[in-house]
Formats: structure tokens, sequence, C-alpha cells
């Protein structure tokens, strides 16, 4: 329901994701716990805008780039810890380094994340709790969603293996750990409160064929067909460009916490279009990244979409999107804020011409 | 949390330099501010590459209740933009830092560099010419051999004054990464250049070597997680230096020790608090500026959201912690999201060390007071205060109730941000940058 939120106050909200969050269970009520992820998520899906958005006539600052990355792996070590292991889809790795070149770039991890985080992402907006875990059996249908977070690139290149089940791809390159063993203690003492508050399992058996049956404890994506939907909604328009993430994150956050009260079919993304797409809303964060204002004509021909046969539905208005925008960033007047929010402009022709040259074709 | 509370600060506005209207150009854009040794020059650099050296009036110095002028001096182009080719990137020729050297003659000589070279300049005065030459004209052509009937002595006779800025040395290629410090050494001789991973030792002399005294770059760069953010000598031992990290620790280094001084002599890092824990603890504690204070004893480090002055016998925690501005801590995500969180705010001390002093945002800067542990809060707008009236103190408040001269947090201007400061050396004149003006605040004597 975009747009339909009261309005809150920043810094209530702020003070309720942060302070409560972190006041490591003594007390904390279940939303908070809950906006917890969600504030996790937002800042996860911020870092990458940052990091992968950027395309400066200058060198980008160093000490900023370590800075995302770092928390970007935190993020990514707090996800492992929550047992959120799954296959992983890795794009093409970039041409090895040259031994002599001393620049940084991020590393492969934070490609990895990107499909760790997706089954998340997707079911939120359904049930803002069961963003915690998502079982490993959560297999029957990763590619497409992970398809919607790897480059469009890289789907013309390798649209076959998308479509089909994954192999098991290879374990995540090896992360520096992070040392602070305090830091995951109060963050898993957090999360396993989350586990605790996990309500009674979801009605997903309607309208999840082929998902195994999540067990009490976790939350299981409540339906893996919304992830071949969301193959299917990566084709339409993607415009919400990246203010759509950052109301949703607070619109979620409005959505009572109870995950019973929403009605069954809410979980199924096809009869609810608000719902789905504000499930995909998230989901096309790094595709808005990477290619926003595209002509999206292009997608029509994208083999997922048309090997799952549904139709895509519509996608509900962007103004609703801008105006929750406003309504989360009280910083809107201030030049950063708002050139943070412009969407990365690239042309489909020009990522053809940088595969090309990566792939040598 | 502010001591003044209402009423009059001891300061007064003293002089706004630059464009008062609000259309600035990216150029113009102040990105460097220092006082030199005797607070007699005050030289600002800018996003162009070019540095303005102001000069403080001599004649009103006798009069201890005038306020000082401040006069452009010299202004000049020290840095270009060049190009790297190899990674296809401009190198801005945005000034990073100035630093002066202690004065040894007529001349006066500063170091500016931007992110890759640094520059010797000096500036001189030029008030004589010399008149009367035998073989040149006066306009120097040279005369015709069968002219020349007599023979003088040249004269120099009075001109009017003319500075002259010239460039007398080049230090250039010695850093990979961005240039964040420059420290001249109190042996008058040697200076380090700090980038994101490594700090340089140079020779003023000699341009074409420099010693590397710290690399933490890893071996593997995926792995790297930590970048050096600022560094400097210290003012009184000519072989100890500090460098901040992005990890909110301070290294003092010996280079007594060793020529690679990777390891420490000292480690400056406080506990994190536990109850205070966020996402962005660790992009909060990054250290913006280090300045050791004027009699070597402390040292401080501005980090996002607090002033903290160590006593450099004690690596443990500060003796003194000031909270710069302690209500953004709930508008992290916030800050995060618009880059804010990653403005690099400096610090400077009083003269006497007994007070410090740093920005914040909406064209606010703070200002502690050690021992009667107060502070204040004041405005650098040209508006609201004209030269001479004593600057009102602000209050920034989390409530919805107002009171005067009181500022909701939800109000500030983040695009106003006072993030370079200097502190005259002997009298009580602070200059600071807005984004698009230079303030000059001098102290009531009353």
């Amino acid at each position: 329901m975009l747009g339909k939120g009261a309005k809150r106050k920043l810094d209530e909200d702020e003070e309720g994701l942060e302070g409560k969050a972190l006041a490591a269970g003594a007390g904390a009520e279940g939303l908070s716990k809950v906006s917890y992820t969600l504030q996790r998520q937002t800042i996860f899906n911020m870092s990458l805008m940052k990091l992968y958005n950027h395309r400066a006539v200058t060198e980008p600052s160093l000490e900023k780039r370590v800075l995302i990355n770092n928390m970007l792996r935190r993020i990514q070590d707090e996800l492992k810890q929550e047992g959120n292991l799954r296959p992983l889809f890795f794009p093409p790795s970039p041409p090895p380094d040259d031994p002599v070149d001393e620049s940084f770039r991020e590393p492969q991890p934070a490609f990895s994340v990107l499909s760790m985080v997706a089954p998340p992402i997707s079911q939120s907006p359904a049930l803002s709790a069961s963003s915690l875990t998502s079982p490993s059996s959560g297999l029957s249908n990763p590619a497409p969603l992970e398809a919607c977070l790897t480059p469009a690139s890289l789907l013309e290149e390798d649209n076959v293996s998308l479509c089909t089940s994954p192999s098991p791809l290879a374990p995540p390159a090896p992360t520096s750990r992070l040392s602070p063993s305090v830091a995951r203690d109060s963050f898993s003492s957090a999360l396993d409160e989350i586990e605790e508050l996990c309500p009674s399992p979801l009605p997903t058996a309607t309208s999840a064929p082929g998902a195994t049956s999540p067990s009490p404890l976790q939350l299981c994506p409540p339906s893996l067909n919304s992830g071949a939907l969301d193959s299917k909604d990566c084709s339409k328009p993607c415009s919400p460009k990246l203010e759509g993430l950052v109301p949703l994150a607070e619109e979620r956050s409005a959505v009572p916490n109870t995950p019973e009260t929403l009605p069954p079919n809410s979980l199924d993304m096809s009869t609810s279009p608000s719902a789905s797409s504000s499930g995909f809303l998230t989901d096309l964060a790094l595709d808005d990244i990477l290619f926003a204002d595209i002509d999206t004509s292009m997608y029509d021909f994208d083999p997922c979409t048309s090997s799952s046969g549904a139709a895509p539905s519509k996608l509900a208005p962007m103004v609703t999107a801008d105006e929750l925008l406003k309504t989360f960033s009280p910083y809107s007047g201030a030049a950063p804020a708002v050139s943070s929010n412009q969407p990365f402009k690239m042309d489909l022709t020009e990522l053809d011409h940088i595969m090309e040259v990566l792939v040598g074709s | 949390m502010d001591g003044h509370g209402d009423g009059q600060s001891r300061w007064c506005l003293s002089q706004v330099k630059g464009a008062v209207d609000d259309d600035v150009a990216e150029a113009d854009i102040i990105s460097a501010v220092e006082f030199n040794h005797s607070g007699e020059l005050l030289a600002t650099g800018d996003r162009g590459g070019r540095i303005v050296i102001f000069q403080q009036e001599q004649e009103n110095k006798s009069l201890p209740q005038c306020r000082a002028e401040y006069n452009v001096y010299s202004t000049f182009q020290s840095h270009e933009p060049e190009f790297d080719y190899l990674k296809s990137l401009e190198i801005e020729e945005k000034i990073n830092k100035i630093r002066w050297l202690p004065q040894k003659n007529a001349a006066h000589f500063l170091l500016s560099t931007n992110d890759k070279t640094i520059k010797l300049w000096k500036i001189s005065e030029r008030d004589k010419r010399p008149e009367g030459y035998n073989l040149k004209e006066e306009d120097g052509r040279y005369r015709h051999p069968s002219s020349l009937t007599t023979l003088r002595v040249p004269v120099f006779q009075p001109m009017d004054l003319m500075v002259e800025a010239s460039p007398r040395r080049v230090y250039a290629n010695a850093h990979t990464y961005h240039i964040n410090s420059i420290s001249v050494n109190s042996d008058n001789e040697t200076y380090l250049s700090a980038d994101d991973l490594r700090v340089n030792l140079w020779h003023l002399d000699y341009t074409d070597r420099s010693f590397n005294i710290v690399d933490i770059k890893p071996a593997n760069m995926e792995e790297l997680t930590e970048v050096i953010t600022a560094s400097e000598f210290h003012p009184l031992q000519c072989n100890t230096f500090v460098y901040g990290s992005s990890k909110g620790s301070v290294r003092l280094c010996d280079m007594r020790a060793s020529a690679l001084c990777d390891q420490h002599s000292k480690l400056f890092e406080e506990p994190e608090d536990p109850s205070t824990r966020s996402f962005f603890s660790e992009i909060i504690s990054s250290i913006s500026d280090v300045k050791f204070s004027h009699s070597g004893r402390y040292m401080m480090t501005r980090d996002y959201l607090t002033l903290k002055i160590w006593d450099l016998h004690m690596e443990s925690h500060p003796v003194e912690t000031y909270q710069v501005h302690g209500y953004l801590r709930s508008k992290l995500c916030s800050l995060y999201e618009n880059d804010c969180i990653f403005d690099k705010f400096e610090c400077c001390w009083r003269g006497d060390d007994s007070e410090v002093m740093t920005g914040s945002y909406n064209n606010f800067f703070r200002m502690f007071e050690r021992e009667g542990q107060r502070d204040v809060t004041l405005e650098a707008s040209w508006e609201n205060g004209s030269p001479g009236c004593p600057l009102k103190s602000w209050r920034v408040s989390t409530g919805s109730r107002r009171k005067r001269n009181e500022i909701g947090v939800d109000c500030l201007d983040f695009s106003r941000k006072i993030l370079y400061t200097s502190w005259h050396p002997q009298e009580n004149i602070v200059a600071l940058a807005t984004v698009n003006n230079l303030y000059l605040f001098q102290e009531k004597l009353n």
C-alpha cells in the first residue's frame, strides 16, 4: 500500500531502528527487531548503490570505498551467521588483477552478497518478519530471483543457465573476517530474538508450489513462485529508481508486524499488484543502479520472461515512491541528498560494449 | 550541553571574504585555511587550485581594541588539473592542505598540496627596482653601443609593492593514492606527506627522492580494510609523528626506532562503547583530523561526532571528549545516504591550548573551553551579525519546543558546513571557511 501510510517522524524511526534494536534484547519489542533487519537491508542497498553507482570523473575516495566495503562485509557476515547461505551465482569474474595494479577493486564477495540477500528482499514486503532467515531449502526458484540482480548484459550472455536450476556454485571467495566477536554477540543475540519472535508458519502451501514447508522457526520465503514472478517483473520498466528502496523500507515498517494480519493472497504476487510491485522495487535495486532510464522494451525478449509465460503485472505508479521519498528524507533539500537519488544512467549499448571488451568477443 | 545558553558570546564577526551571493562556482569553494606562524598571514586554498593569502594590517596593531583587518596580499594559481592517462581519470587541482614554513628571512614559504603533488611556494615582496642601467634602456631594450658615453651605477628606486609567488620546488610522483596530509617537521628541513596507504618523508631541498616511512598497503588489495586519514609531526620532537586511521585509531611513531615505522610506538584507541553501537560505528569513528597541541603534550582528534583530547602519555582513552553535534547520532542513516557522514571536519587549538574549536553543519562552529568545561555554538553568517557585534550562541534542540536562538535538528542545513578552521597562533582570531566564504571572528576584549 504505497503512499497510504501515515507520515512518521524520521527521528522516531531512526531511534527505533538504531537504539532499540541494539539494546541486546532487553525489553526490545519485536517491531524494532524487524526494523533492525529492514534498516540493515536499506543500508546494504545504499552501500551497493554507493559503490557501484559511482561514475566520477576523478578517482573516488579510497577511504569512502573502504568504509562502504567494510559495511557490506559486516552485513554479509551477519547474514551468513543467520544461516542465509544459499548457492551463489557469480557473474563472470573480472579480468585478473595486474600485479602492479594498485587500485582497490571491490572484492568478489560483494557480488556474491547480492544473491545472498535476494530472498529476504523479495519476501519482505509481504511479511516483514520473513526477511530474517531463508532456509537452504529455497533452491527451487532462486535462479530467476538472482537473475533480477545480475546485470542485464550477463542475462544476455548466459541466458540458458539462468533459467534452469542453478548448479551448486562455488563458495564465496574467502573474505577477511571482521575481528570483533563482540559485534557478533550483540547482533546475533538480537537475531536470536528475532527468530523467537517468528509467528506461526506462513500460509505458503497454497501459493508456493514446489517450496518446502517452512519450519516454524525459520521463516521460509512465503511464495517461491514469487521468485518466478520477480523475474517477470524484471522486465518491467524499472524507473522507480532508487528512491523506491528507501521509502519502501519505511513503508514496510509501517505495515503491522504480525504477518498473520496480511491476507494470504498478498503472498501471491500476481494477484496483488501493489505487494508484488513493492517487492520487486527492492529486487530491482541493482537493476536500477545499472541501467535506469533504459528502454525496457529490450526486456521483453528476456528468455526468463518468455519461459515463465505469464504476463508481467503492472507496476504500481512511480509517483507514490517519490512522495514517500520526500516524506522519508528531511534532507531532501540538501544537494548531496539529491545527488544520491539520481539514477545511474548507463546506456545498454555501453554495457554491451563493456561486456564485449571483457569477454573478448 | 551548551554552556553559554542564552546571550552573547565573547566572539564577534570581524570580516567576511568572498562573494556573498548564493551562486558559487565549484572552483571557488574553499578547501584549506591556514594561519602562518606569526598570524600575520592567512592562506586559503580552493577547489580551483588557487591560493589567496591575506595579510593583517599593521597600522592598527598598536591599538588593542581595534579589529585586525586582513586584506588580500597575494593570489596565485598553485595547482593545475592534470590527467592520469593510465587510469583515465582526472587529477583534481583542489588544494587539500596548506602548511607554512617558519619564517627565516624576508620571504614567506608555504607548502601546498593537491591529491598527487606537493609544491613549495616562495612569497616575496618587491618594493624597489633598480634603475639607471648602463647598457639597457628603462624598458629593457639594449642601448646602441655607440650611444654609451658615460658610466653610472644603477640605484634602487622605490616602486609600488609587488608580491610575487614563485614555485621553488615541486615534489611529484611519490604518491599512488590521494594525499590527505602534509606536515612540516620541527627541524625545518623535512616534512611528511601522507596518502591513504603510505606516509613519505621528504627533505625540502630534494624533489627527486622521498623516504617511505609508513606503508599499510596489504599484499592483497582485496583485504584492505583500513586507510590513513591524517598525519602530523610532533611540534617539538623531530623524530615523532602520528597518523590517524579510518578505524578510529591513532598511531604514534618514532623514526629513530626503524626506517620503516610500520610498528607503532603508541596506539591511541578508545574502546567502543557498546551502548552506542550501530551500523555506522566504524564510519563515525574515522579520524578526520589530528592536531598536536602547541605544547606538544596533548593531541586532539576529530571524528564525525566528537573531539577528543589525548594525553600522549596515555593511550587507553582520551582525557577529554567533547560532543560536537551528538544530536546527529539518530540521523546517521540519512547522513549515510546523502554522504554527509563522510565529511571530514578539521579542528584547531587556541594558541595557549586552553580552547579548541571545530566546525559543524548549518554553518555552525563549536568552541570548547577545556578548563571551564564550557562550550558554545556560534553561527558563521554575514546576515545575522554585523562586524563588531557579539555573536549570539545557538542551541540545537531535539524536542519540539523552540526557544529563542534554538533550532531543531530537522531544520539544519547539511549543505552548509564548516570543514576548515584555523586559529591565530597568538591572538584570539579564528578563520573558518563555509562553502562560499571565509569568515574571520575576533574575540571582544573588554
